[in-house]
C-alpha cells in the first residue's frame, strides 16, 4: 500500500462538492436505501413466484413440471448482470409498444429501479423455486393423500397441509437467498442505480479517500448480513414445529 | 505393559469413566465386556489417547499417554487398534492400507513396508486379495485386513473394540480363529467383546464394567468359574449372556 | 442478416473476450479449491486460532457483495504490485486483481463445501489413521481429503459454473471479458438488443452444457463404485 495516503475519516461528515445540501454520508445512506429497498421488493416477488414455480415443479402433470424445470435452467444458467442490461436495454424494446414507450417514459430513477426489482426478483424466484420444491420433497407423501382423504382440495392441500410446513423446513436456505438478493443488488450499479455499491464509488471519485468509502460500505453490507441472519433466526424460531427436523 | 490408573471422564454432564484402574501385563490377554453404555469402548480408546480422560493417568510401555513430552504419533504407532468398524480406508487398496502408515509413520521404506504387509496378509489368509480395495471385500475380510493392518506396525500391545459386533454371524469365526492365534503367540491383548466364547477359550483376565466403573477384574477362571462370588450386577449380567 | 454480420465481424473480438473470462475462471478454479481446502482444514483443526481465522474468514467474505470484493482488489492489487514489484500500471493490471479478487473470493464458498465433504468422512477414518500413529495434518492429506475431494467433486463443478458466471462482474472494473467486450461492440454498433441476447445465449449454453457434463459424471461415477 502506497505510504502516502493519507486516512481521513472526516469525508463522511463533509458537504459534497456538487452543492446539494447533503454531506457524503447522507450520499451512502441514500445507496443504502435504494439497496433495501431492491433487496425487499424484489424479495416479495421472488417469495410469490418461487412459490408458485416450486409447486409446479413437483406437479404430477410432466408438461407443468417442465415448465418449471425451465424457468429455473434458464434464471440460473444466465448471469445476473447479463439479465439485468436484458431488462434495461432489451425488454423495454421487445415489449408491445404501447408498454414498452411507458416505460422508456418513467423518470429514470423509477425506471431503473422498477426494471432492477424485476430482474432480481425473477433471479431469485428461480432459487426461492428449488428450496421450495426440495422443502416440499422433504414431505411424506401420505400428507396430501390424507389431506385429500378428509376431502380437502388440491390447492387446499397445498395452502392449508403442504406448504406451511415446506416453508418452515426451507426457511435456512431461504435466507441464505435474502442475504444473497442483497449482495446480488449491488450488480445494479452497473446500469447507473446508484445502491450502496455504486454510492461508494461516488463516494471514492468525488472525495479521493477509496479505502474510507469502500470500508464504510463493507461494513454497511457486513451488518445487514447480521440483521438478517438475526431476524431470520428469529423467525425460524417463532414458527418451529415441536419434534420436527431440528428444532429444539 | 499397560496400567490405567484411575482414570474418570465426562462428556458434558455425563460421567462416561469413574475411578478406573487395571493393568495388562506384557503377554497378558484382557476381556473387558459389559452392557451397552457402560463405557468399555471408551476405556480401551483412552489407553492410545483417542479419548482424552479428565482425571487419573495412563501410561503404556511405561510412557505416559497424556504426558506433555509424550510423542502422542510415536505411543500410537506402537499400540495396535482394530475398530468395530473395521475403518479400512476405501480409497486405498488394501496392501496401500497396510502400507501406508509404515512408510509415512514408521518411516520404512517401500519394499520393506511391502514385504512385512503381504507376510501379515498370508498370516490372516488374505494374500490374494492384496490389490482388491475394501469395498470389494467381505465384512469378516475387511476386519482381518485391518488386524494385519496394525499388526504390521509391530505393536507391542493390541486392542479391540468390538472387533466382532459388525459382522454378521458366519464371519466371526473366521476373525475370531485370528485372535485365538495371535493369543497363542503371546501377542498383550485388551478386547472389548461380547464373545464370552472367546473369552472362556484365551482371555487371562476379565473386566466388567457397568455405568463407567469397574466392577469385576479377576481371572479367566474366577469369573465364569466362581459365579457365586461375584457382584450382582455381574451375575445378572452372565445370567443373560451365558443363555444364548 | 445485419446483425448476424454484425455478429460475426467482431468475432475475434468476442472470442479475446472469452478467453479473458475462462482465463479468470481456469484460475480462480485451481487457486480458489486449493485455497479453500486449505481453510476447511484449517476450519476443522485442533488449533484454535487457526479454526477461528478460516471461520472469520469465510464468514466476512460470505457476507460482502462480488462487485464490492472487485472494486477493492482493484484498489489495492495494482497498489501492492507497485510497491513490490516496481512496475508501472498496465491494463493487464486488471486481469490480475480480479483473478486475485475472484480466488480469494471463491476459496470461501469452497472452503464450504470442501468442509461439508470432510464431515461427511466417517469420524472412524480420523481415529483409524490417528491410531496407527499419524498427525492431524498427515492424516488429513492421506485420508480424509482424498475421500472428502472425490465426494465433492460434482458440488466443486458446479460451483465452478457458477463463478464461470460470475466474471460478468469484472464490468465494473472495466476488464474487457467476453460480456464488457459484447456490451463495448453494442456501443459502438449500435446493436445493443442483438449483442446482449447474443452474450446470454453463450452464457445459457456453455452453463448448460456444463452441467449437463457434471450430471454425466455423478451417474458415471456412481456406477463405477457399485462394483
Amino acid at each position: 500500500m502506497s505510504n502516502t495516503y493519507k486516512w481521513d475519516w472526516g469525508i463522511f461528515l463533509q458537504p459534497v462538492s456538487t452543492g446539494e445540501p447533503a454531506n457524503y454520508l447522507d450520499w451512502l445512506l441514500a445507496g443504502l436505501q435504494n439497496t433495501v429497498i431492491l433487496a425487499l421488493s424484489s424479495s416479495v416477488i421472488a417469495l410469490f413466484l418461487g412459490v408458485a414455480m416450486g409447486i409446479l415443479r413437483c406437479a404430477p402433470n410432466r408438461w407443468l413440471a417442465s415448465i418449471g424445470a425451465i424457468y429455473v435452467a434458464f434464471f440460473r444458467n444466465v448471469p445476473v448482470i447479463v439479465q439485468l442490461f436484458a431488462w434495461y436495454f432489451v425488454v423495454p424494446e421487445i415489449l408491445p409498444t404501447s408498454m414498452g414507450t411507458w416505460i422508456k417514459q418513467l423518470p429514470s430513477m423509477t425506471q431503473m429501479m422498477v426494471l432492477s426489482t424485476m430482474c432480481l426478483g425473477l433471479y431469485m424466484a428461480a432459487r426461492v423455486c428449488e428450496h421450495i420444491r426440495a422443502g416440499l420433497s422433504t414431505l411424506p407423501r401420505g400428507q396430501l393423500l390424507a389431506a385429500t382423504a378428509l376431502g380437502l382440495t388440491l390447492s387446499q392441500g397445498y395452502r392449508y397441509v403442504l406448504l406451511p410446513v415446506a416453508l418452515r423446513v426451507a426457511i435456512p436456505p431461504l435466507t441464505s437467498e435474502l442475504i444473497n438478493v442483497f449482495k446480488n443488488s449491488a450488480v445494479v450499479s452497473t446500469i447507473g442505480l446508484l445502491d450502496l455499491s455504486a454510492q461508494s464509488q461516488q463516494l471514492a471519485e468525488y472525495t479521493g479517500q477509496p479505502y474510507e468509502s469502500f470500508l464504510a460500505a463493507t461494513l454497511i453490507y457486513i451488518v445487514i448480513n447480521w440483521i438478517v441472519m438475526i431476524v431470520m433466526h428469529r423467525v425460524e424460531r417463532r414458527v418451529q414445529l415441536h419434534g420436527y427436523l431440528g428444532s429444539k | 505393559m499397560i496400567e490405567i490408573d484411575n482414570i474418570s471422564k465426562r462428556y458434558g454432564t455425563f460421567q462416561v469413566l469413574t475411578e478406573c484402574s487395571t493393568n495388562v501385563a506384557k503377554g497378558e490377554v484382557v476381556v473387558v465386556c459389559g452392557p451397552s453404555g457402560s463405557g468399555k469402548s471408551t476405556l480401551v480408546k483412552t489407553i492410545n489417547g483417542l479419548e482424552p480422560i479428565d482425571t487419573g493417568d495412563i501410561r503404556v510401555d511405561g510412557q505416559s499417554v497424556g504426558g506433555r513430552r509424550t510423542n502422542l504419533s510415536q505411543l500410537r504407532s506402537k499400540v495396535g487398534m482394530v475398530f468395530q468398524n473395521f475403518e479400512l480406508f476405501p480409497h486405498l487398496s488394501v496392501l496401500e492400507n497396510l502400507t501406508i502408515a509404515q512408510i509415512k509413520v514408521l518411516k520404512r521404506d517401500k519394499d520393506d513396508a511391502t514385504d512385512r504387509g503381504l507376510k501379515y496378509l498370508e498370516r490372516v489368509g488374505l494374500k490374494l486379495h492384496a490389490e482388491k480395495y475394501p469395498g470389494q471385500l467381505s465384512g469378516g475380510q475387511q476386519q482381518r485386513a485391518a488386524i494385519a493392518r496394525a499388526l504390521c506396525m509391530d505393536p507391542i500391545c493390541m486392542l479391540f473394540d468390538e472387533p466382532t459386533s459388525a459382522l454378521d454371524p458366519e464371519m466371526v469365526s473366521e476373525v475370531l480363529d485370528v485372535m485365538v492365534q495371535l493369543a497363542s503367540e503371546g501377542t498383550t491383548m485388551m478386547c472389548v467383546t461380547h464373545e464370552m466364547g472367546f473369552a472362556r477359550k484365551v482371555a487371562d483376565r476379565v473386566i466388567f464394567m457397568d455405568h463407567g466403573r469397574i466392577l469385576e477384574d479377576t481371572s479367566k477362571e474366577e469369573f465364569f468359574g466362581n459365579v457365586a462370588a461375584r457382584t450382582d450386577r455381574a451375575k445378572q449380567f452372565l445370567g443373560r449372556i451365558l443363555h444364548h | 442478416m445485419d446483425i448476424l454480420q454484425a455478429i460475426s465481424k467482431s468475432l475475434p473480438a468476442l472470442a479475446d473476450g472469452m478467453v479473458i473470462t475462462l482465463k479468470i475462471t481456469a484460475v480462480s478454479v485451481v487457486v480458489g479449491i486449493a485455497w479453500g481446502a486449505a481453510l476447511a482444514v484449517m476450519r476443522l483443526s485442533p488449533v484454535k486460532p487457526l479454526a477461528w481465522f478460516a471461520q472469520a474468514y469465510v464468514m466476512l467474505v460470505r457476507s460482502v457483495p462480488l462487485v464490492m470484493v472487485l472494486l477493492w482488489f482493484f484498489l489495492m492489487v495494482p497498489q501492492l504490485i507497485q510497491s513490490l514489484f516496481g512496475l508501472s500500471p498496465r491494463t493487464d493490471i486488471r486481469l490480475v486483481s480480479a483473478m486475485v479478487a475472484f480466488s480469494l473470493f471463491e476459496a470461501a464458498y469452497y472452503s464450504e463445501i470442501i468442509r461439508a465433504g470432510i464431515q461427511a468422512v466417517s469420524r472412524g477414518q480420523l481415529s483409524a489413521a490417528y491410531a496407527l500413529g499419524m498427525s492431524y495434518l498427515t492424516a488429513m492429506r492421506l485420508i480424509v481429503l482424498p475421500q472428502a475431494m472425490r465426494a465433492a467433486v460434482p458440488a466443486l463443478l458446479t460451483q465452478g459454473i457458477v463463478l464461470f458466471q460470475d466474471t460478468s462482474l469484472v464490468y465494473v472494473i472495466g476488464l474487457a471479458d467476453f460480456f464488457r467486450t459484447s456490451k463495448n461492440i453494442a456501443d459502438r454498433d449500435g446493436t445493443t438488443v442483438a449483442m446482449i441476447l447474443f452474450a446470454g445465449a453463450v452464457y445459457l449454453t456453455i452453463s448448460l452444457l456444463a452441467s449437463a457434463g457434471v450430471k454425466a459424471l455423478q451417474k458415471g461415477r456412481r456406477s463405477f463404485e457399485v462394483i
